[in-house]
């Protein structure tokens, strides 16, 4: 029988493990319910040991109560904070993605991605449009990770609209050069620039302005040479 | 007219007041500051940054109008322009990316006091605000509703560990005297003392650091 506390460290152990992931793994739902449950068990294990004591328990009159009272208070709050430290990471990782401007069919589809590599097969079936609640079966993240993408998406986006000129989720190294050269990994159609249009077909090499192009870099189009 | 004359030309510092050189000054040293200190500092007051959004501005506007110029002078200003431009938008980017990046990782802290809140940008107010409600509403509707109501707070203080996170005030950090002073720092066995003499670089405790860079004895770097 498994002792109190351990799912939730089960889920500190995949919270680690997701720290050092580039990609998001699934949403633990079934261990997140079960360590919940123990805490709700927990809670009303403690009401029912209190029952007979009508509100005047006196601890030093009932040691061992007092002692297993203590020790599934303490229990709950562990898993509590355990929960909270999943989710958190979850989330931290999720908001990294976000400023780095992936959306949610990014994300889902990272999903899909790595259901078909497990060799699950049932990633195929699933169409790439169906990011979002379409894609749900095969999404890593959870039904409410999903809104809180697209929510904290809201959010950073309303941020960002007051600093319109900086670019806030730009590049974060120092600018040294005004020009780059850069090879067009996939595809990019055609772009605007102030030195007129350019059309990006893979495999072939530009020098462009860095500001131009930022944006195409992040999203893996582009790869910045030297 | 050679390249000094130039270089003088598109030198923001140059032709303007004094004030815009200024201005680079603080913002250069607030985002040094920001991103060495352990906690978050106080947002600049004064309008820095909205005359710094202003000079951002003309000088977007000022690459419009020179761009359909094909007289290589202009282009070659044109150059240095936009380089000094985009150095210009990283130093704000980087500066309020540091800042966000503390807010997002002591929200509650930040938020938990009126002279913390003090330090947020009015924007930054509103973007912890809502970024915290979004997270306790995520966490509400992933677990946390289902929870006796007891353990739903966020802000426990039971067993004395508070739930809400603050920064470490006590990790080390460079500073650099910008007048003669005495520093006192606190050291793990034996605190110390030493006479300082201007632009002495000294490694201590931010919680030690603290009152010399506010009083403006010292410089974080």
């Amino acid at each position: 029988m498994p002792m109190y506390g351990d799912l939730g460290n089960k889920l500190v152990q995949h919270a680690k493990r997701t720290q050092n992931l580039s990609a998001l793994p699934a949403y633990q739902t079934e261990l997140v319910r079960s360590v919940t449950r123990e805490v709700r068990d927990l809670d009303r294990d403690v009401a029912s040991m209190l029952e007979p004591f009508q509100g005047s328990f006196d601890p030093s009159e009932n040691q061992a109560t007092a002692c297993t009272l203590l020790v599934n208070h303490l229990s709950m709050r562990r898993n509590k904070r355990c929960l909270l430290a999943y989710h958190r990471t979850r989330t931290d990782k999720l908001e990294e993605l976000v400023w780095k401007g992936a959306d949610l069919i990014d994300l889902s589809g990272q999903g899909m991605a790595d259901g078909g590599m497990n060799g699950n097969g049932n990633g195929e079936g699933v169409s790439s449009g169906g990011g979002g609640s379409g894609g749900g079966v095969m999404s890593n993240l959870s039904p409410q990770e999903e809104d809180y993408v697209r929510q904290y998406g809201d959010l950073l986006a309303a941020y960002k609209g007051q600093w319109t000129d900086i670019d806030l989720t730009g590049s974060l190294e120092p600018p040294r050069d005004l020009f780059i050269d850069v090879r067009v990994l996939k595809d990019a159609g055609e772009i605007q620039t102030e030195y007129g249009a350019i059309n990006l077909t893979k495999n072939s090499q530009f020098y462009v302005r860095q500001g131009d192009v930022e944006r195409l870099i992040a999203q893996g189009y582009l790869q910045k040479l030297g | 007219m050679d390249i000094d004359d130039i270089l003088r030309e598109v030198d923001p510092a140059h032709h303007a007041v004094a004030r815009e050189k200024q201005d680079l000054q603080d913002l250069t040293r607030a985002w040094i500051a920001e991103r060495s200190a352990p906690e978050l500092l106080h947002w600049p007051s004064g309008g820095l940054f909205e005359r710094i959004n202003a000079n951002i501005k003309r000088q977007i506007e000022k690459v419009e109008e020179m761009t359909g110029d094909m007289d290589p002078r202009t282009n070659f200003a044109l150059i240095v322009i936009q380089t000094e431009l985009e150095r210009y938008k990283y130093l704000v980017r980087s500066y309020l990316r540091a800042r966000i990046a503390k807010i997002d990782r002591h929200t509650l802290h930040y938020l938990s006091t009126d002279e913390l809140r003090s330090r947020l940008s009015e924007m930054e107010l509103a973007y912890a605000t809502r970024h915290q409600a979004l997270l306790h509403n995520h966490y509400l509707s992933s677990f946390l509703s289902s929870f006796p109501p007891a353990l739903q707070n966020l802000n426990d203080t039971a067993g004395n560990i508070s739930m809400i996170d603050p920064p470490d005030l006590e990790s080390a950090v460079f500073i650099r005297l910008l007048r003669d002073t005495l520093v006192e720092g606190r050291g793990v066995d034996a605190d110390g003392a030493m006479d300082g003499k201007e632009s002495d670089i000294v490694i201590l405790r931010w919680s030690d650091a603290k009152p010399l860079v506010e009083e403006g004895s010292a410089e974080l770097v």
